[in-house]
């Protein structure tokens, strides 16, 4: 009963963060009505998009992660009242950071989801993975992760000599 | 072309701040007072605390009273003696930070006693102290300052603002360059700046609005920001304190100025401010905001990059 899966040179890593109450409920009903979606989608649960802090956006870019889903509840229906309106802000705000800093937005997106939207959980992640998917891997975290570049790095002609006589 | 800046009122500011911080510590109205005062080396200062009303011969202002005496007033810094109202003397940034501080219910305005300076601008550096404030070594801040006549201090020498020469705007223009750049150019920038960084924590220290007891920077398990200075940790380090500033920092540029590693830091959170300006009409004053553009919110509130 399975479709045949088409075979890609990349599958991008996405991880979702998402509200328990909405998205979280959202995703679940995909699932239980047996809508198919792109597995590449990690879930991550949180109590409310309010709760979703930033700097869990630069660790998964660091981890690995190709792209980034932030979803929860539609305005006005926040468990907590104005979580997500909060988040809102934070966001809007952090997406124009990280544009200064050079990270290509089209990685990231932003979205409410509630617990009825099984179907539009599985537009905005399979549009999401196809889209990070035509940008390839994402390199610049990662690449930052691997470097060791101390700021007293070898570069000196001497250091460098003494270094190989070791 | 370098055009010099008429610092002439400084020397009656100084007379000024002298006899107000005689008066108001020997009527008992301040139990201390927070200055800048000479060092040996000419031109160069130092922040000072007096208790004693015949020590307010060694306050003064001058061109070279860089720092931003309001980091003493928060709760990191409890060693200032807390035992009753304080004087401190602040230029129009640092008064826009006490606004912010009072805002975050950092402190009470009852508590503090404030000397605004009507302030023509400081060096920007003072690796060469005796230099003469012009529009080269005019500190960048200044170069596109709004706010130089204090407003709502308890106490304002009675100077006039001299009139400023046009200078151009360091910070604003950079900004747009680095705009007009492509992402993985602003990328390779950002790069190479905060690859510099040390993790000395310098920035942090003299930030009036760094004043959490524990900073997540610091914490591990789980570890959210490598603490080693590589690439990686220092990005992370350079994001969480822009995001965690935005909409709060007032760009008194401390941070760029104790910055061993010559990091831009107010770059970005110059960038900040004018987000918060344009993406919630939200900037920092001489006005006490009670909610910050963060930590508010309104139903309307943009939401065109969100699905
Ligand atoms: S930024 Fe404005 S108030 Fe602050 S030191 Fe410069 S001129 Fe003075
Ligand atoms: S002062 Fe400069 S080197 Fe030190 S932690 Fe801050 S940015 Fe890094």
């Amino acid at each position: 009963m399975h479709t045949e899966k088409p075979k890609h040179d990349f599958e991008p890593k996405i991880i979702a963060f998402v509200c328990t109450w909405c998205t979280y409920a959202g995703a679940d009903l995909a699932g239980t009505s047996r809508m198919q979606y792109p597995a590449n989608v990690r879930v991550l649960k949180f109590p409310c998009t309010g709760r979703i802090d930033p700097v869990f956006i630069i660790k998964a870019f660091q981890q690995g992660a190709d792209g980034i889903l932030i979803s929860g509840c539609h305005p006005g229906d926040c468990h907590y009242i104005s979580g997500n309106y909060h988040a809102r802000r934070r966001f809007a705000a952090f997406r124009k950071l990280l544009e200064f800093i050079g990270v290509d937005l089209n990685r990231i997106q932003f979205s409410w989801v509630s617990a009825a939207e099984g179907g539009k959980w599985v537009d905005v992640v399979t549009d999401l993975t196809e889209r990070v998917r035509t940008m390839g891997p994402m390199v610049e975290f990662k690449d930052l992760a691997l470097e060791e570049q101390w700021s007293g790095g070898l570069n000196s002609p001497d250091l460098q000599e003494i270094y190989e006589a070791m | 072309m370098t055009q010099p800046i008429d610092i002439s009122g400084y020397t009656r500011i100084t007379e000024s701040i002298r006899t107000e911080a005689k008066r108001i510590l020997s009527d008992g109205t301040v139990s201390a007072v927070i200055g800048y005062t000479h060092v040996r080396r000419k031109g160069s200062t130092q922040p000072i605390l007096i208790t004693n009303p015949d020590d307010s011969e060694k306050l003064f202002f001058s061109e070279g009273c860089l720092n931003n005496l309001v980091v003493y007033l928060t709760k990191s810094k409890k060693d200032v003696p807390k035992t009753g109202k304080i004087g401190i003397v602040v230029k129009g940034c640092d008064l826009k930070a006490v606004v912010g501080l009072l805002g975050e219910s950092q402190l009470k305005r009852e508590d503090i006693y404030l000397i605004g300076v009507p302030c023509n601008g400081v060096l920007g550096s003072l690796i060469n102290p005796a230099t003469e404030l012009n529009t080269k070594t005019i500190a960048a801040k200044c170069r596109e300052c709004t706010d130089r006549m204090p407003v709502g201090a308890d106490f304002v020498p009675p100077v006039e603002l001299a009139a400023m020469p046009q200078m151009e705007a360091t910070y604003s223009d950079k900004i747009a360059k680095l705009e007009a750049m492509t992402p993985s150019e602003r990328w390779e920038f950002w790069k190479e700046q905060f690859s510099k960084c040390i993790k000395c924590y310098a920035c942090r220290q003299v930030c009036a609005f760094c004043y959490c007891e524990q900073c997540v920077c610091d914490r591990n398990r789980p570890q959210m920001v490598e603490q080693s200075p590589r690439p990686s940790g220092n990005f992370s380090w350079h994001l969480v304190r822009a995001i965690h500033l935005a909409g709060r920092c007032v760009g008194c540029a401390e941070c760029e100025r104790v910055c061993p590693m010559d990091i831009p830091l107010n770059l970005l959170n110059r960038k900040m401010a004018m987000e918060m300006k344009e993406l919630f009409n939200s900037e920092a004053g001489f006005e006490v905001r009670e909610k910050g553009p963060l930590n508010s919110y309104d139903e309307h509130d943009d939401e065109s990059f969100i699905r």
